[in-house]
């Protein structure tokens, strides 16, 4: 067993999935994260990984990425999966833990990927008695993460984020809202992006996750995949921005599995998250401060003194613009956005 | 309407290609055909899993060519899938899987290998304890045969074939003279976690039998008996020392055995 941990609260900042061709250079160069996501299923063995993880976690917050619990299983969640899941939150001590709306293990095999259920009432049933189970069994909130998906299910009574909403409602569970999955799904089964993220429970979103995917075209059918293997693009960026703008900043994970890069890849698109989040943020808080000049007032600050924001130069830039039309988005990003998603 | 339970074993035989497949009725895909939608899954299940097994057999892929393996491989995911979502586990049957190609019967190398490498997979995974010197028991009477704790991911193999030969010629990067290496010798192999690595080391039949008392517990004094019974010159004090020397030795407890053989 290790020694105690201290608790480390993730920020409301850009993070990046640890991976296994990284861990030797965050061990050395302990670059500036702000917090660390891993996959709860490598690390429920012994290995050097596991020994490497229980330092960076004195050094950075972790979240806990569940990837094989299967909560949509009409079974139920295998108990001992369960608490391997458990020894291993018990190891790391992590700030957030997350599963995913789907199942993957059924007829006695695990597919190694995310299935959507059918959403209807007795699949709610199920996945709201699993996620108590993991819930009661972990002591502890859980974020549930929206799937990106390729088909749906004919007879679903209702769709994803009403399934999502009612989970919410009946086990206190919170949400991980991943918008290349939004992005992915919404264009697959062809409904509105930004529509099935304002009718999730803002409160409950508690993490975001930002990844790449791949375009297919199979005949007439261009597919969106979820493959995490590029950066992260225009149209995510886009989604991302309409996230903030309704939930405020959120911890932000950068993922990537496939083709993964080096680590200074990963780190740059965090920073980009920060930037576009700091960016909405001074903007929202420029406009309030515009507006309440518009009204009698006896003395004000200079734009730069009163913005509260960690990004100065962001500050000083939009200060030297004071006067002009209160801008409302980080602009250059928007003529990239792929309207046929 | 299908209850869950149903629906869900329906659309897992047909992600793993297993007939009958799921009906089209059931699915929805926008306007695409859903059932070539339901491939997708079928494929992200198939080269993701086939990717965990290259990534733990790698000389065997490169022993039969990578599409050759690739081929064994789904037919190896469709027949036994995995069990659990800990993948690390996962190829555990993969080598006796091999040992029924008909293609292979020639070459029960690849499968021998390919058991090696499982025994890599499964040392790396496995905890490396503190190991303890010969120093740190100067001064105790440990008995005439204590137990001698040995490193968990010690793994021991014997093969008719010189695997390890065959697999550290594949370690250079370089090309391989595949006949040179597939000799019938039999090689007897310890091998276990140090770091990220794997440390391997042949063992002559005294000596793996020794090592083999001890990682079961039976006891030194047991293992000496094995050992000079394969090796009447067999040199107890060396191997001990080589024992600690390879940091293999955990823990040695003081332990009164009552055994017959």
């Amino acid at each position: 067993m290790s020694r105690a941990l201290q608790p480390l609260p993730i920020p409301a900042s850009a993070g990046i999935g640890l991976r296994s061709s990284h861990i030797g250079e965050m061990l050395t160069r302990r670059p500036s994260a702000g917090w660390l996501e891993v996959h709860a299923e490598n690390y429920m063995g012994d290995g050097a990984g596991v020994e490497a993880l229980e330092r960076l976690r004195q050094t950075y917050p972790l979240s806990v990425h569940g990837v094989g619990l299967s909560l949509g299983s009409a079974r139920g969640v295998d108990p001992d999966h369960l608490e391997r899941l458990r020894r291993v939150c018990e190891r790391f001590q992590p700030d957030l833990v997350s599963e995913h709306l789907a199942w993957s293990v059924a007829d006695g095999a695990y597919l190694n990927d995310l299935l959507p259920l059918r959403y209807d009432e007795e699949a709610l049933s199920i996945v709201a008695r699993n996620v108590a189970t993991v819930q009661d069994t972990l002591k502890r909130q859980v974020l549930i993460e929206n799937l990106s998906a390729y088909v749906a299910f004919a007879d679903s009574s209702m769709n994803e984020a009403e399934f999502l909403a009612e989970l919410v409602a009946r086990t206190g569970c919170g949400l991980l809202l991943d918008v290349n999955n939004v992005q992915v799904s919404a264009h697959n089964l062809q409904y509105d992006a930004r529509a099935f993220i304002d009718a999730l429970p803002a409160d409950a979103i508690g993490e975001i996750h930002l990844a790449g995917h791949a375009t297919n075209q199979v005949g007439a059918d261009t597919v969106l995949i979820d493959d995490h293997g590029s950066r992260v693009p225009p149209v995510v960026w886009s989604l991302y921005q309409h996230a903030i703008g309704r939930l405020g900043p959120r911890p932000t994970l950068i993922e990537w599995d496939t083709d993964v890069p080096v680590l200074d890849v990963l780190l740059g698109e965090a920073m980009w998250a920060d930037m576009l989040t700091a960016s909405i943020m001074f903007n929202r808080e420029q406009a309030a401060r515009h507006a309440e000049a518009a009204k009698p007032r006896p003395m004000s600050l200079t734009p730069f003194e009163s913005v509260g924001t960690s990004m100065p130069v962001l500050a000083a830039f939009a200060a030297a613009k004071a006067g002009a039309a209160i801008p409302v988005a980080l602009t250059p990003m928007e003529g990239g956005y792929d309207v046929a998603a | 309407m299908l209850p869950l339970e149903n629906l869900q074993t329906t659309m897992a035989r047909s992600v793993l290609a297993i007939e009958p497949m799921v009906s089209a009725k059931m699915l929805t895909a926008g306007k695409a055909d859903p059932l070539a939608r339901l491939r997708i899954y079928q494929n992200n299940t198939r080269s993701s899993l086939t990717a965990v097994l290259m990534a733990v057999f790698p000389v065997t892929v490169r022993l039969v060519d990578e599409r050759f393996f690739r081929f064994v491989a789904s037919e190896f995911i469709r027949r036994h899938p995995p069990v659990e979502s800990r993948l690390s586990r996962y190829g555990a049957g993969f080598p006796r899987f091999l040992k029924t190609i008909d293609t292979l019967s020639d070459m029960p190398i690849v499968a021998e290998t390919a058991r090696l490498e499982w025994a890599i997979a499964e040392a790396l995974d496995t905890a490396s304890l503190p190991p303890r010197s010969l120093a740190d028991y100067d001064k105790i009477d440990l008995g005439p045969s204590p137990d001698i704790l040995l490193q968990p991911s010690l793994r021991l193999i014997v093969s008719h074939w010189s695997i390890l030969s065959l697999w550290t010629a594949h370690q250079q990067g370089t090309a391989v003279d595949r006949h040179c290496t597939w000799a019938r010798r039999p090689e007897r192999v310890a091998l276990w976690r140090t770091g990220n690595s794997v440390h391997l080391v042949l063992l002559d039949r005294a000596d793996f039998a020794f090592r083999h008392s001890l990682k079961h517990g039976l006891g030194l004094e047991h293992g000496a008996s094995r050992a000079l019974a394969l090796e009447p010159n067999f040199d107890l004090v060396s191997a001990l020392v080589r024992l600690f020397a390879d940091g293999l030795v955990t823990n040695v407890r003081i332990t009164v055995h009552n055994l017959s053989n």
